[in-house]
């Protein structure tokens, strides 16, 4: 377990891109100021201002000239501001907090790895801010952050999450919101408390001096009072005023031009844009109108939407006269916002019907040379579905539709794929779709479209019942295959070993695997790279396929592969799925501190990366309920239970399923209602195949309750009826026959349990009482009493209570004796917890545990406690859960006076 | 339900375009676009568009249907 507990915190988590494709670097970039970019002073001494308030905002119209003010002011300080311009694109605050901490690494702020990173795109992990909160409350100097173009974020979560950690971070931010509306911070409390630096609209206007100085920069000179008459026509609006600049200096006469212009009566920016317009080259304009449907664009890119070569110079050209296109750095320009949207209006208006076939050329030259997300946008602007699929499945990306920050978007952008469109690619994009959200009948239905599609592609049809088998496997020596094939046929093996997880039919899973493994090796390696969740999802599917066959030790070796692989948001999902099947497995076999930790870690990965609650961490909390179960921890056991039955079904597979009955059973069972016990037990799993686990399992419970109302022979029958294979059954079968009066066949029982092998203590344990019980029933006392002496011994490490407890009357003497000399006896049966001195607490307290108690002890309150620590309540409710559960009290008074017993405080 | 934006300024051919869904009047110096607007977030959808485009609203205001 030590690998796992290492890639947990694995300090390339938050570095690692979160979806697999490339931060825009673009967005952090610090905007160029142009040539003829004026410095105001009385702007930029306000802007200082900023240093000493937690918050600024800079508010104004478009084209008003804010973010060259505040990029201005910011490329003058000693230090780097971590920059970060929004984009309308991302809607939710998971990508966002990706991409602020993508911004204040950046600009060199050092942040550690146990902060996090958002893995889903509309969810933060909760304790992701009060981390980078308090980190950054214990800096010596503010890191400054701008937030631009803050009005594209329109998610009121933002904005309450931007207040936590601005209240918390204290003087360690400094936080600049660029935006053209009001952003939904409590702006009023603010302003009362002196902590808000604020510019707006009016200040931002020009004064009539500052656009004689601009003018005059655009190489126009002006006397006064035209130039007054121009700042009121134009109301001071700094891009206006730049229109006029250009729109002038082009005229014989400028200041009559102007005058005219003051008398026109049409709206500033429209009237000005179309006179700039129609004075560039007709070249130039059709550059403008058609990179208008672009969000950024570099000059290879517009070039093939003008299907010309001088893109190149034209770019260079706009960007000097600093008309209508922003430098990005690294080549990439796009348009002045203002001025895009009046562009598409000409662009509508000169040539109809044009969009679409502009956003299909930028699609495919994206797919060559781009991003791939801005290609699938791309693509289905221009509503071709097939390309867009195409491009999804050929980048080997068809795990963006499961897990990751763009899975949400992604479902969205396909959602509008109407049914006409067709192909393998578009029906795998379907069946990955459906079978995501659990819906097995469409999904599996899409899916075998798909193969049918592939399988003709491949050449020689196949019978229909081996379409999945020809479109996988089929003509594996062809050399120079085609690689887009390779793609979707692996792309079809991941939905199949899916299928086969779902439908609980492992023989499917395998052979999909297989096949998967053979394309693997003729898939190009860096895409493949690009894509580790590609790899994690397969082999947690079939680790689950393989665990609900119960193959263990196959299950195992691919399941750890997965968790133990690197961290990072991409594979979150996977690990920690593989990590709460990894903890049944152990549970299974007895190891019930083996499987705690790892259904711990499951859990605790899902809050890391912020993934939505109720995912895979369903698993880990019922193998919690069911190693709480075997604690005697009923209450604990029930409150998981109930966790996980909020779980999303979106997860739910035969092997959960049989899991959330043992659990649910078992703790029936222990609280001696054999009825819900019976009901829960046997409740059908649909599966294609019977699992022997779940079988073995239930018929355990089944047994359990006959021998609980006093019907042993009908005990040993329900067991006779499983495989012995497993020792567990094998145990319970020997205490029925004990039961039933044939302590010879149970001791046989027993003595076929390898000895060697997997069992842990769960089951161990309970074979030595019914060795104990044989010797105790045969008169053999002392032989009993040894045998209970080492069950005690066996039990103490894992708090294991349950097997007592179940063992019956006949224990109760051999307790009572030991009581002296085994102090752990004592603990077993009186419910205190099962350890014994001189470890006195089962598990060390971590250091923020630690905290929290020591806060406990000067008797502050939960919230004192959270905002002492910069973490939420609900946190500090987490922390205290787990002092008064690993200190076995239930009040903070006991949890205080224990700690002192024990030296803590 | 109905409703009418008041922009300073006459808007020009290409503008108007923008939105295709509303009719529009010029007048002394202003433009009145009108028509039906869906629901809220279509109102504040056309008020974003008008922000985009740089144009100053004056008023805007339900009609009676």
């Amino acid at each position: 377990m030590a690998g796992l507990e290492e890639s947990d915190t694995d300090p390339t988590a938050s570095y690692a891109d979160p979806q697999g494709d490339p931060f825009l670097r673009t967005r952090f970039v610090v905007p160029a100021r142009p040539v003829t970019f004026l410095r105001r002073e009385r702007l930029v001494s306000h802007l200082d201002q900023a240093l000493h308030t937690p918050l600024t905002m800079v508010n104004g119209a478009a084209g008003a000239g804010k973010t060259l003010l505040v990029a201005d002011w910011a490329a003058a300080r000693d230090r780097p501001v971590a920059w970060l311009t929004t984009d309308a694109a991302e809607q939710g605050p998971g990508m966002l907090w990706a991409y602020l901490l993508q911004a204040l690494r950046a600009a060199g702020t050092t942040l550690p790895a146990e902060i996090g990173c958002p893995a889903d795109a509309s969810r933060v992990p909760p304790n992701l801010l009060a981390r980078l909160a308090a980190e950054l409350s214990a800096r010596d100097r503010p890191a400054i952050v701008v937030l631009d173009e803050y009005d594209r974020v329109i998610d009121p979560e933002v904005a309450d999450q931007l207040e936590f950690v601005l209240h918390h971070a204290g003087d360690g931010l400094r936080l600049i919101l660029v935006t053209r509306t009001e952003p939904l911070l409590p702006l009023h409390r603010y302003r009362a408390a002196g902590d808000l630096t604020e510019i707006r609209g009016a200040e931002l206007a020009f004064t009539a001096e500052e656009a004689a100085e601009l003018l005059d920069l655009h190489g126009l000179r002006l006397p006064a009072h035209a130039t007054r008459g121009l700042v009121e026509r134009t109301g001071g609006w700094a891009a206006g005023l730049r229109l006029c600049a250009l729109a002038a200096r082009e005229k014989p006469d400028p200041e009559t031009y102007l005058k005219e212009f003051e008398a026109d009566r049409s709206t500033v920016a429209d009237f000005l844009l179309a006179e700039v317009l129609s004075r560039q080259p007709p070249e130039t304009q059709d550059v403008l109108l058609r990179v208008s449907v672009l969000d950024r664009f570099r000059p290879e890119l517009v070039n093939a939407l003008t299907e010309r070569t001088d893109a190149g110079p034209i770019l260079a050209g706009l960007h000097r006269q600093n008309a209508f296109v922003e430098h990005l750095g690294q080549d990439w320009y796009r348009l002045h916002p203002l001025f895009g949207e009046i562009l598409r209006a000409h662009l509508r208006m000169r040539s109809p019907g044009l969009e679409p076939e502009l956003h299909r050329r930028a699609a495919h030259w994206l797919r060559g040379s781009g991003s791939l997300t801005e290609t699938l946008g791309q693509g289905a602007a221009a509503g071709d579905w097939e390309f867009t699929a195409g491009a999804l499945i050929d980048d080997f990306a068809i795990g963006w539709l499961f897990t990751g920050l763009r899975s949400e978007e992604l479902a969205e952008l396909f959602s509008r794929m109407g049914p006409e469109a067709a192909g393998p690619a578009t029906d795998l994009v379907r069946a990955a779709r459906d079978l995501s959200r659990r819906d097995l009948d469409r999904g599996l239905r899409h899916l075998r479209d798909a193969e049918r599609g592939l399988a003709g592609e491949l050449g020689p049809t196949a019978g229909p019942d081996a379409v999945a088998d020809a479109a996988l496997t089929a003509e594996w020596d062809t050399a120079g295959e085609e690689p887009g094939l390779v793609a979707a046929r692996l792309s079809c093996a991941l939905l199949e070993t899916l299928a086969g997880r779902l439908t609980g039919a492992p023989g499917r899973a395998e052979r999909a695997a297989a096949a998967a493994e053979t394309l693997c090796d003729r898939a190009p390696a860096h895409l493949l790279e690009r894509h580790p969740e590609l790899t994690a999802l397969l082999l947690a599917h079939l680790g689950s396929a393989r665990l609900w066959a119960g193959h263990f030790d196959e299950a195992c070796a691919a399941l750890s592969q997965v968790a133990e692989s690197s961290a990072g948001a991409a594979t979150a999902h996977a690990r920690e799925d593989s990590l709460a099947r990894l903890a049944l497995i152990d549970y299974l076999d007895g190891w019930l501190g083996r499987a705690e930790r790892k259904a711990r870690a499951a859990v605790t990965a899902t809050e890391r990366y912020g993934l939505p609650q109720p995912s895979g961490s369903g698993m880990g909390r019922l193998v919690l309920a069911a190693v709480a179960v075997d604690r005697d921890d009923l209450g604990r056991a029930r409150a998981l239970l109930a966790e996980a039955a909020g779980a999303d079904p979106a997860l739910a597979d035969p092997v959960m399923e049989a899991g959330r009955a043992i659990a649910t059973a078992r703790l029936h069972l222990a609280r001696g209602d054999t009825r819900a016990a019976l009901e829960a037990a046997e409740r059908a799993v649909p599966a294609t195949v019977a699992s022997p686990w779940a079988t073995g399992q239930t018929a355990l419970v089944v047994s359990a309750v006959h021998l609980a109302e006093g019907r042993p022979q009908t005990a040993v029958e329900v067991l006779a009826e499983v495989s012995d294979e497993q020792s567990a059954c094998a145990v319970g079968a020997a205490r029925a026959q004990l039961a039933a009066g044939r302590p010879e066949a149970a001791l046989d029982l027993l003595d076929g349990v390898r000895s060697e092998g997997r069992a842990g203590p769960a089951v161990t344990v309970r074979a030595l009482l019914v060795r104990a019980q044989a010797a105790d029933g045969a008169g053999d006392t002392a032989t009993s009493r040894r045998l209970v002496a080492q069950a005690l011994r066996e039990a103490r490490r894992d708090g294991l209570r349950r097997p007592f407890l179940e063992a019956g009357p006949w224990i109760r003497p051999f307790l009572d004796a030991m009581a002296p000399r085994v102090r752990a006896a004592d603990r077993v049966t009186s419910g205190a917890p099962a350890s014994a001195p001189p470890l006195p607490i089962v598990e060390e307290l971590s250091g923020r545990e630690r905290d929290v108690l020591s806060r406990l002890a000067l008797t502050m309150s939960t919230e004192e406690i959270a905002a002492d620590l910069f973490v939420s309540v609900n946190t500090v409710k987490t922390h205290l859960k787990s002092v008064y559960r690993k200190l076995a009290v239930n009040r903070r008074s006991d949890a205080v006076r224990r700690a002192r017993e024990l030296k803590l405080l | 339900m109905r409703y009418e934006i008041r922009v300073d300024g006459h808007l020009s051919e290409a503008l108007t375009r923008v939105f295709p869904e509303l009719d529009h009047v010029v007048m002394s110096g202003q433009t009145v676009l009108f028509g039906y607007v869906v629901d809220e977030a279509h109102l504040y959808g056309l008020l974003a568009r008008c922000q985009s485009l740089g144009l100053r609203v004056l008023e805007m205001r339900q009609l009676p249907e």
